[in-house]
This record gives C-alpha cells, sequence and structure tokens, in this order.
C-alpha cells in the first residue's frame, strides 16, 4: 500500500485533523467504552446476562477467538493479513484427534499428540511467512493458498468424516474446571500472558511495532525485516495451533468444519479492538476487548433471541464499521 | 544464480505476454487426450464445459476487481445468497426470481465497492465484511439449511439445463458473457479506465478519471456476476444452499491468476480468465482421473494459485509487499 501526501492546501482539513489528534487519545477507549455500554443494555434488557453460570458461558466461549486473535493481532499489527487461520486450525486440530486417543486409529500418544498439533500448526505459520518473504508475494495472497491447502490437507486426512477425540486428560481441557472456570479459559489467559510479553517486553515484539509503523524505517534501523516477518507468522501459528486444540477439545471431535468462520471472528475482534490495519497502532490489550465485544454480543443477540444465523451479518458489520471509524486513512490516497 | 533469475524473469514475461497459459492448456488437453482417447469429445466435453461456465462466470466477475488492483473474497458468498433467494422465489414468482437474485448480487456487489472506496478500507477486508454480511443474510434466510427447488420450481429452470443445437444452454449463457464482458473491456469508457486505474492509480486520477466510480463498477460487476454464477448453480443442482459456493472462491481467483491476469492489477483481460478456467477444470478432471482424493484438490488449488501470483506479479508496482 503506497501512500502519495495531498499536494494541496487543505487548511480545513489540518485543523480538523490536528483537533482529532485530541480526539486520538479517547479514541483508544472508544472500544472499552462500546463493551461496558454493550454489558449495561444486554443486562437491562435481560437480566439473565449477569448470572455466574452465563458469565462463565461468555468465557468458555471466548477461550477459542481470544487465543485465535492473539495470533493475528501481531501480523495485523505488522500491517499483513493471515488468512491461513482456518487452516491452521484445522490441521492442529485433526493432528490432535489423530495422533491422541481416537476412534479411528491405534494411537495414544496423549500430551505428545497435543504437542505435535501446536507444533504442526507453528510450521505452517513459518512456512507461510518463508514463502511470501522468498517469492515476494503479499501476505493475502499467500495466506489464501497456505489456507486452502491445510484445510485440504487435514480434510483428506480425517478421510472427509469426522474423528472422535477419546483422549480423558485432553477433553479435561473442556471439561474440568478451576475456580468455575474451564481449563480451557484459563489457557486462553495464559496465551493472553504470553502474547503481553511477547508485545511489550521482547525485541521480536518491539520489531513488529517498529515495521507496522513504517517498514522503510524499520529496515533503516537495522531490523531484519524478513527473519521479523517469517517469526511473526510463525507465533500467529503457534496461536492458532493452541486455538485449534482448545477447539477440538471442547467439540470432542474433529471434522471438515470444525475451523468454519475462525478467520472472520479472528479479524473481526482484532479490528473491532481497534487495531489498525495499516499496522503499528493498537496491541493485544485492545483485542481482549475487541474479543469480548464480539462475544458477547453474540451471547447477548441469544439470550435476546435474535437469529444466531445473523451473527455474521452483525459481525461483518462491526468490521466495516470499526474499520471505517479508526485511524487516519483519510491521509491515503490510494487504497487496494 | 543469474541463471536461475535470468530464467524467472523469462518465465514471468512470457506469462504476463500471455504466451505460457494457452500453451498450458494445449498440453493438458494432450495429456489427457494421450491418457483417454476420446475422452475430450461428446458427452463427456459438454460436460466439462457446463462445469466450466459457472467457474468462468464467477471468474469473470472477479477479473474486473483485480485489473483495478483490488481483490473480491465476497464472491462465494453472493453466489450462495443468489441460490437462496432463487430457491425461495421459484414457487411464487417463477421466472421473476432470476432477476430478483441478480440485483442482489449487484446490490452487494455496489455496497463491497462503496465500502472500499468511501469508506477506504482495504478491499480485502471491505469483501472479506460484506462477504460475512451477506453469508449472515443467506444463512438466515435459508434457516440454515439446503432448500430443495421443488417439482414446480423446477418448470422454471429446466431452460438452463436444457441443450440448444447440442449445446448446453449454460455453455452459451458462460459465452454470451465472456463475450460482453471482452468487449466492455477493450471497447466501453468502463474498461479502458479500468485498466488505467489498475496500471497505475495516481496517474489515471492525474489524468481526470474518476478512479471512485470505475471501482465501484468494477465490484457492481464482480457481484452481479456472481449472483448470475449462483442463480445458475442452483438450477443445475435444483438446490439453493448458504454454503452452496464455497468451494468455489479458491478456483475462480485461481482461474484469473493462472490465466495471466496479475493480481497488481492493469494487466490481463477475460480471455486470459477463459483459459485459467479451462485450465483448472481440466486439472481437477486430471486429477480425479489419477486418483487424487477430492478433498486434496484444496491442497493442489493452494500451490497452484501462490506459485501463479509469485510468477505473475509485477514486483515493480509494489514498493512494500505487505
Amino acid at each position: 500500500m503506497k501512500s502519495i501526501s495531498n499536494t494541496e492546501p487543505k487548511t480545513a482539513m489540518q485543523s480538523f485533523w490536528s483537533r482529532a489528534g485530541k480526539a486520538r487519545r479517547w479514541r483508544a477507549f472508544a472500544p472499552l467504552a462500546v463493551l461496558i455500554v454493550l454489558c449495561i443494555l444486554i443486562a437491562i434488557a435481560n437480566p439473565n446476562f449477569i448470572e455466574p453460570r452465563n458469565l462463565i458461558r461468555v468465557a468458555n466461549s471466548a477461550a477459542v477467538p481470544l487465543t485465535l486473535a492473539m495470533g493475528m493481532t501481531f501480523i495485523i499489527l505488522l500491517g499483513s493479513i493471515d488468512l491461513s487461520v482456518e487452516g491452521a486450525v484445522s490441521v492442529a486440530a485433526m493432528v490432535l484427534v489423530l495422533l491422541a486417543t481416537n476412534d479411528s486409529n491405534t494411537n495414544n500418544y496423549g500430551w505428545f499428540a497435543v504437542i505435535a498439533a501446536i507444533a504442526a500448526s507453528t510450521v505452517m505459520g513459518l512456512a507461510s511467512g518463508f514463502l511470501q518473504t522468498t517469492l515476494r508475494i503479499p501476505s493475502f495472497m499467500a495466506t489464501l493458498g497456505v489456507w486452502f491447502i491445510g484445510l485440504g490437507f487435514s480434510v483428506y486426512m480425517l478421510g472427509g468424516s469426522a474423528v472422535r477425540l477419546m483422549d480423558e486428560n485432553i477433553r479435561a481441557l473442556a471439561l474440568s474446571r478451576f475456580l468455575g472456570f474451564p481449563l480451557a479459559v484459563w489457557i486462553a489467559i495464559a496465551a493472553f500472558a504470553v502474547a503481553i510479553v511477547i508485545q511489550y517486553h521482547t525485541r521480536i515484539g518491539r520489531h513488529i511495532m517498529a515495521i507496522g509503523g513504517g517498514e522503510d524505517v524499520a529496515e533503516l534501523s537495522g531490523i531484519n525485516l524478513r527473519r521479523v516477518r517469517i517469526m511473526a507468522f510463525g507465533l500467529a501459528g503457534f496461536f492458532f495451533g493452541v486455538a485449534g486444540v482448545l477447539a477440538a477439545a471442547q467439540l470432542g471431535q474433529s471434522n471438515a468444519v470444525i475451523a468454519d468462520g475462525r478467520l472472520f471472528a479472528a479479524v473481526t475482534a482484532v479490528v473491532v479492538g481497534g487495531t489498525a490495519l495499516t499496522g503499528g497502532e493498537g496491541g493485544v490489550l485492545n483485542t481482549l476487548v475487541g474479543v469480548l465485544i464480539v462475544t458477547v454480543l453474540a451471547n447477548g443477540m441469544i439470550l435476546l433471541g435474535i437469529s444466531p444465523y445473523i451473527q455474521q451479518t452483525v459481525q461483518g458489520l462491526m468490521i466495516i464499521a470499526a474499520v471505517a471509524l479508526s485511524l487516519d486513512r483519510f491521509n491515503l490516497k490510494i487504497v487496494k | 544464480m543469474k541463471n536461475s533469475f535470468d530464467f524467472r524473469t523469462m518465465l514471468a514475461n512470457a506469462w504476463v505476454q500471455g504466451a505460457i497459459p494457452p500453451a498450458l492448456l494445449v498440453v493438458l488437453v494432450i495429456i489427457v487426450e494421450i491418457g483417454s482417447p476420446g475422452f475430450l469429445t461428446g458427452e463427456t466435453l459438454a460436460l466439462l464445459l457446463s462445469n466450466t461456465a459457472v467457474l468462468f462466470i464467477l471468474a469473470t466477475g472477479v477479473t474486473f476487481v483485480i485489473l483495478i488492483g483490488g481483490i473480491d473474497l465476497s464472491i462465494q458468498a453472493v453466489a450462495s445468497l443468489a441460490s437462496v433467494i432463487l430457491a425461495q422465489l421459484l414457487p411464487s414468482m417463477g421466472l421473476l426470481a432470476f432477476p430478483v437474485a441478480i440485483a442482489a448480487g449487484l446490490v452487494f456487489g455496489i455496497l463491497s465497492g462503496v465500502v472500499h472506496v468511501w469508506l477506504r478500507v482495504p478491499s480485502f477486508v471491505a469483501t472479506l465484511a460484506t462477504g460475512g454480511v451477506v453469508a449472515g443474510m443467506a444463512l438466515w434466510l435459508a434457516n440454515g439449511r439446503a432448500i430443495t427447488i421443488e417439482e414446480g420450481g423446477r418448470a422454471s429452470t429446466s431452460w438452463i439445463n436444457a441443450t440448444i443445437a447440442g449445446t448446453p444452454v449454460v455453455v452459451l449463457i458462460a459465452i454470451g458473457v465472456g463475450l460482453a464482458s471482452y468487449l466492455g473491456l477493450r471497447y466501453s469508457r468502463f474498461g479502458r479506465q479500468s485498466l488505467a486505474v489498475g496500471a497505475g492509480e495516481p496517474a489515471a486520477y492525474a489524468a481526470g478519471i474518476n478512479v471512485d466510480r470505475t471501482k465501484i463498477i468494477a465490484f457492481a460487476l464482480s457481484g452481479t456476476l456472481a449472483a448470475i454464477a449462483g442463480v445458475i448453480l442452483a438450477a443445475r443442482l435444483s438446490s439453493g444452499s448458504p454454503s452452496l459456493a464455497n468451494q468455489l472462491l479458491l478456483p475462480a481467483i485461481a482461474a484469473v491468476i493462472v490465466g495471466g491476469t496479475a493480481i497488481t492489477g492493469g494487466l490481463g483481460g477475460v480471455g486470459r480468465t477463459a483459459v485459467g478456467a479451462l485450465i483448472i477444470s481440466i486439472v481437477r478432471i486430471g486429477m480425479t482421473f489419477v486418483g487424487v482424493n477430492i478433498f486434496a484438490e484444496n491442497v493442489v488449488f493452494g500451490a497452484v494459485l501462490i506459485a501463479a501470483v509469485a510468477i505473475t506479479i509485477d514486483r515493480s508496482k509494489i514498493a512494500i509487499i505487505k
């Protein structure tokens, strides 16, 4: 994406944007405000919303999207996009169920299956990073290809049918609870903590922000763009793998549609949280708020008796609204 | 090292000049002929072309968007929505259901264009979002199920499955769509302007072209053609479903790129997409023939897409590759 500065003087626009500069600090809190207002409105419309049982349900259904969106956040911070979410999730889920105790073969590798699943997805991420930097093609095209390669491979391995996960220890990730919440929620929280540490306290995290903020400047200051990019996609693959394991544990099986709609949910959460698609602005904290907005809204719509089928429509409109309201894209002349 | 680079440049040049895709198609046809003589005649040929027709119409729509340098990830959702609308309305409206379903495609195409242009959202996110909106509506309208077109409705769809002088009507429609698109792109003002926008947006803007309008028209065409593909698919399968066309997004984009239209825009056309669609169809048949598992086909298409993008992309046009 190239940007050209406007040559014509635009004093009215300039003064508008300098005022907008102040508004920008407030804008960082807009997603949080939306989340709070949303919770209050839903609680008024249906008090069942704030019952502990329902809140646990919300947390439980946020676990997989949160883990996914952590990975996606780093990619979007780079200014890229990873469309291979569904491929990565389905590969991780497939590897997990086929290596752990299942009803299709005699494997029984236990926790090793979990490690293998996450490793498979991480390797996929590294591969799509490697492909796009080596072939020099845009990330959305490379990951579009990897998406279907992963999906095709996992459906092929599953033989087009559903394979049940019968390892009790792994199923316990979804079934047993600690302090009232299912283990999956705690794992998602752990993933969130890891993402926070990576973003704010590691070199790779700072480098990702720097590249998203301005790739040419980052390169001039000595950052190895290619290595950071490959590592970021590998990192995303790691989070997608964890999410795939959680999804398979929650569902108790892996099938052709286990990953359906996951890409959409992840992108919605990141964008609604306020991370800019142009990169370098936002982060995992924003994404936590974004995930909660999406999940609370979905839960609220069910409580209010709105058809669940319309949820994707609402999420799509949310992406459009959030992207349109965020950032200073009006300075960009070319948007592809 | 130098040699391999020269080879890559040569490959890229020949591909974007349109020499490789037709040659590839001829080679594929010869391979199929050798593997199974007489396969590409009579009924099997008619079936191959009918199967290609839907893919080609979808791909032609995306061609317009890719030519201006964008991408449309909502076509499969729009096609599915059109199939649902057709299946829902056939019993009550008869043939009038066709224009209604196609108009829905036009509306959502324009919506994608407007979101992309006015709100300045990159096209892949804009169409990902509108695709979600459309998919949700299709699910909601169909109540999450596939809708069978019953005996009564089939009277109105039978003309699509008929043949005229031995040629399936579907193929004739595809040829008509292809010709109109080809002529439109070559001779209409919109066609020339969209090539200019794709070739270099600042120059097109400076030359006084209404870039925004050109882009919105391209997305509108993509939506309309996706809806046409959707109704044809519904008529052929006698059913409409919210996930009917989900498997067609990747092959459609692959057809455009393999045909030799560069994703950077400004270079390519409908003729190339026709060649690309035929290549994809024959590769698919070939895979079934060689015994590649049907589920594994996506693996091949994904790899083909990445390879074709890598060969055809014009790197001089993008300073920073995100």
